[in-house]
């Protein structure tokens, strides 16, 4: 198995009124949407695990936001943010806070959900899809602007999923395999420091069991 | 003589090389085209289903659609159902004139044969039989 990994590292603040944890599936990559998404013409897509992997640094810093009927996205009712994005296997997990204080209902209405309702959808910018003339475009290469809480019914991929954590929203939180864990040091991927915090890099590969 | 054939031949293969770069030069270019064509940018995209407002647009279109399709339907109705009606209402001294001539249980008759079949009838009796038909929908230039 494959994993790659990369995280905003959040000072931790004990009991923090506005950060309620979140995780969830934002996607699936190498394989084909279910329905197509909102501006594909029509088209599945399928959003590959480069471009998928390539786009993480995109995706860190990025909103959540929700509509409130949970059946689409409002780029502009923010109610938290994307910490910490992996790709594991097909999966492109994501962690982050919701800022609870400031959307209460939100924090309500997703508690109240039933388990397994809710999913997510990715926004994405400067999609480069390889031949637009497929059935399936395949997108190589895109930017993350963002992603959207709503109902997995109302998501292009069924298999993504969003719930609240119990934990805490911490760096390093992704599950290990033990001593088949190996730590790519020199992966050649950039660190950069920003004013909100270290943003850190992992490139991890996990051998075969 | 041998230098003339040299030189012929020489500008032969010369003309078929050039020939032969433009058509490479062109199938370049047509790949070239191929290749931009194929491949796109999509300036934004949500994984999410169509949105609702979209939905509701399009049925809205299509209740647009589906009353201007029944709109039809009914004057369509109303059409067949007045010349049935017309057909009814034939008087009888006309059903009989026209069978006097040898017409008889006609849905319609064109204009010049129903004149062959009245040449037997006065003036005022052909244009009084042609009114009735006109007026029944049976008449037909």
């Amino acid at each position: 198995m494959r994993l790659e990994a990369m995280a905003i590292t959040m000072p931790e603040v004990a009991d923090h009124p506005n950060r309620v944890p979140f995780e969830g599936v934002l996607t699936v990559v190498d394989e084909a949407s279910t329905r197509p998404p909102s501006g594909a013409r029509g088209h599945r897509v399928i959003l590959t695990r480069d471009a998928a992997r390539a786009a993480l640094p995109s995706l860190l810093g990025m909103a959540v936001d929700y509509a409130p009927k949970w059946d689409g996205h409002d780029a502009r009712a923010k109610c938290g943010i994307i910490t910490e994005a992996d790709v594991l296997g097909s999966q492109l997990q994501v962690r982050g806070y919701l800022f609870g204080r400031d959307f209460p209902e939100v924090v309500q209405q997703l508690r109240q959900s039933e388990a397994g309702h809710m999913g997510m959808s990715y926004e994405l910018a400067n999609a480069h899809v390889t031949d637009m003339r497929a059935d399936v475009w395949t997108l190589t290469r895109a930017t993350f602007t963002g992603a959207a809480i709503l109902l997995r019914d109302k998501a292009a991929y069924r298999n993504t999923s969003f719930r609240l954590s119990a934990g805490r929203c911490r760096n390093g939180s992704l599950p290990r395999e033990g001593a088949s864990t190996k730590l790519a040091a020199h992966s050649g991927w950039r660190f950069e420091k920003q004013s909100f915090g270290q943003i850190q890099r992992r490139k991890e590969a996990y051998g075969d069991r | 003589m041998e230098t003339d054939n040299i030189l012929a031949s020489l500008g032969e293969s010369v003309e078929r090389l050039n020939s032969a770069a433009s058509l490479f030069e062109r199938t370049v270019a047509w790949l070239e085209q191929r290749e931009s064509a194929a491949s796109g940018a999509v300036e934004k995209m949500t994984a999410a289903v169509e949105g609702q407002n979209e939905s509701l647009a399009r049925e809205s279109e299509l209740r647009l659609k589906l009353e201007a399709a029944e709109q039809q339907i009914a004057e369509l109705k109303a059409q067949s159902s007045r010349a049935v009606t017309a057909r009814q209402t034939l008087p009888a001294s006309t059903t009989q004139l026209l069978a006097k001539q040898g017409i008889s249980m006609v849905d319609s008759i064109q204009g010049g044969a129903l004149d062959a079949a009245l040449t037997g009838l006065s003036l005022e009796q052909r244009i009084a039989v042609k009114a009735q038909l006109l007026r029944a929908g049976m008449l037909t230039q």
